[in-house]
């Protein structure tokens, strides 16, 4: 099997970099111009340090990721080569399986601690975008989730080109700049408008809108939410961080886990604390994404809200972590 | 080496980024316009927030804003252009330190969290709050 020359040469992501620092300065312009995109130069620079730290841990960690897939790739179920609609084909099962792991990095805390380092920022502009975790690998995700495509057949440099051209795909909808896209494209793709929604903290929002480049997934798996007009979104995390340091932002959610595990009562519930949704905790003083909407909805009086999400009686319960 | 000389590029390329962002003047420090605008925003982040007795400071920077039941004191401060929220039980409060000219210095057991200045001037209820942050202490 042949392996195309630009498969093996180009990475999209190095292209994409001068169009990234392009996209930025011309949205700082908007700003400037407008006032409808917000940016924090301290923000900024801890974001920009989270994507360049990101490059330079992944370039440490590619000699083990590489020997992996390679492994992986010996014990494949079938042979898949690079025809024309080969690349259609993996590019959509990509998405599928982003959509997935996105939604466990939000689910699990275990992954949300790598995955909450893009969320950190109450910003919402291009540099967000580049906010990204130094230490993905230690969730052990891609032995299984970042393995499947790879385990089915489809060669790794195909994966890895396929996985480049989805997160250059995400960079463009990290903005307040663009309103809303035609209807037909709203309806198909990710956008903006559906992004603004899953950085949001509003109780409505969190939990939103996982896809990567086809929000279909959210629609088909039941957490798609639009963007309201009278439901702006706030941005950031429920605690957010006070803090621009990017080794506290990298390790706090960890640190965070390893501090309640070794606190927990019981070994159940240390592994709910590694394992259950952030904001879980044994006496319900925290709250997670669901209870905060059981709650909001209660407040609203909209949807009937479930006894467990209610506070205790004579307490406020803290937002969760 | 090349690699060396990207890391350097790279470092500059985000300076001259940020220094881009400053220079442009897009972002106004957070400020707190009164001590209901405070309560306000605790009520809308905590999705409820029963409110008892509070203080702003003198700038807008920061409040204090004690639960009615006084199991918890909202604590908001503004970072940057943005404003963070921390609620204060027993544990969570390092220290309470009244400085001068009526400066209180507030340092929490939060990985995630500077030990913050709140400006709350001549106020006469500067050692109450003293008293109640340190009552938090773990």
């Amino acid at each position: 099997m042949e392996i195309p020359a630009f498969v093996q040469n180009i990475d999209p992501i190095f292209i994409a970099i001068p169009f990234f620092v392009i996209a930025v300065f011309a949205e700082m312009l908007y700003a400037r111009a407008t006032g409808k995109a917000r940016f924090e130069p301290r923000d900024s620079a801890a974001s920009l340090m989270m994507g360049l730290g990101n490059t330079v841990f992944g370039a440490l960690f590619a000699g083990l990721l590489t020997t992996w897939f390679l492994f992986v790739y010996e014990h494949r179920i079938f042979t898949i080569g690079f025809a024309w609609w080969i690349w259609i084909l993996a590019f959509i099962l990509d998405d599928f399986i982003y959509y997935w792991s996105h939604r466990f990095a939000h689910t699990v805390r275990w992954f949300w601690a790598d995955h909450v380092v893009h969320h950190s920022s109450q910003h919402y502009n291009l540099t967000t975008a580049l906010r990204q975790p130094w230490f993905s690998p230690l969730t052990l995700k891609f032995l299984w989730l970042g393995s499947a495509m790879v385990l089915l057949g489809v060669h790794p440099l195909m994966v890895g080109f396929i996985g480049g051209l989805n997160l250059i795909y995400q960079f463009w909808i990290h903005t307040e700049a663009i309103g809303k896209c035609p209807p037909w494209f709203e309806a198909v793709m990710n956008t903006p408008s559906h992004h603004r929604v899953h950085h949001a903290t509003n109780p409505l929002y969190l939990d939103r809108n996982y896809a990567g480049v086809f929000i279909v997934w959210d629609k088909l798996f039941g957490t798609f939410q639009p963007e309201l007009e009278d439901e702006r979104c706030r941005y950031g995390i429920v605690r957010n961080l006070g803090t621009w340091n990017p080794i506290r932002i990298s390790l706090h959610e960890w640190l965070a886990i390893v501090s309640d595990m070794r606190h927990a009562a019981s070994l159940r519930e240390a592994m709910m604390y590694l394992l259950a949704p952030p904001g879980w905790s044994p006496d319900g003083s925290r709250a997670t994404s669901k209870q905060l909407l059981a709650r909001w909805h209660a407040r609203r009086g909209s949807t009937p809200a479930p006894a467990s999400a209610a506070a205790p009686e004579g307490e406020i319960q803290s937002p969760a972590e | 080496m090349l690699l060396v000389w990207v890391l350097i590029g790279s470092l500059v390329g985000i300076a001259v980024m940020v220094a881009a962002n400053a220079w442009l003047g897009l972002n106004e420090p957070a400020r707190l316009s009164s001590l209901d605008d405070a309560i306000s925003r605790l009520d809308t982040d905590a999705v409820g927030f029963d409110a008892g007795e509070g203080i702003l400071a003198e700038d807008g920077s920061a409040a204090l804003v004690e639960a009615a039941d006084h199991s918890v004191i909202g604590l908001l401060v503004a970072r940057g252009d943005g404003l963070v929220i921390r609620y204060l039980k027993p544990g969570l409060v390092r220290a309470a330190r009244i400085g001068e000219g009526g400066q209180l210095t507030i340092k929490l057991a939060d990985f995630t969290f500077p030990p913050v200045t709140v400006p709350l001037g001549q106020s006469t209820h500067i050692r109450l709050w003293a008293d109640k942050l340190n009552a938090m202490q773990g």
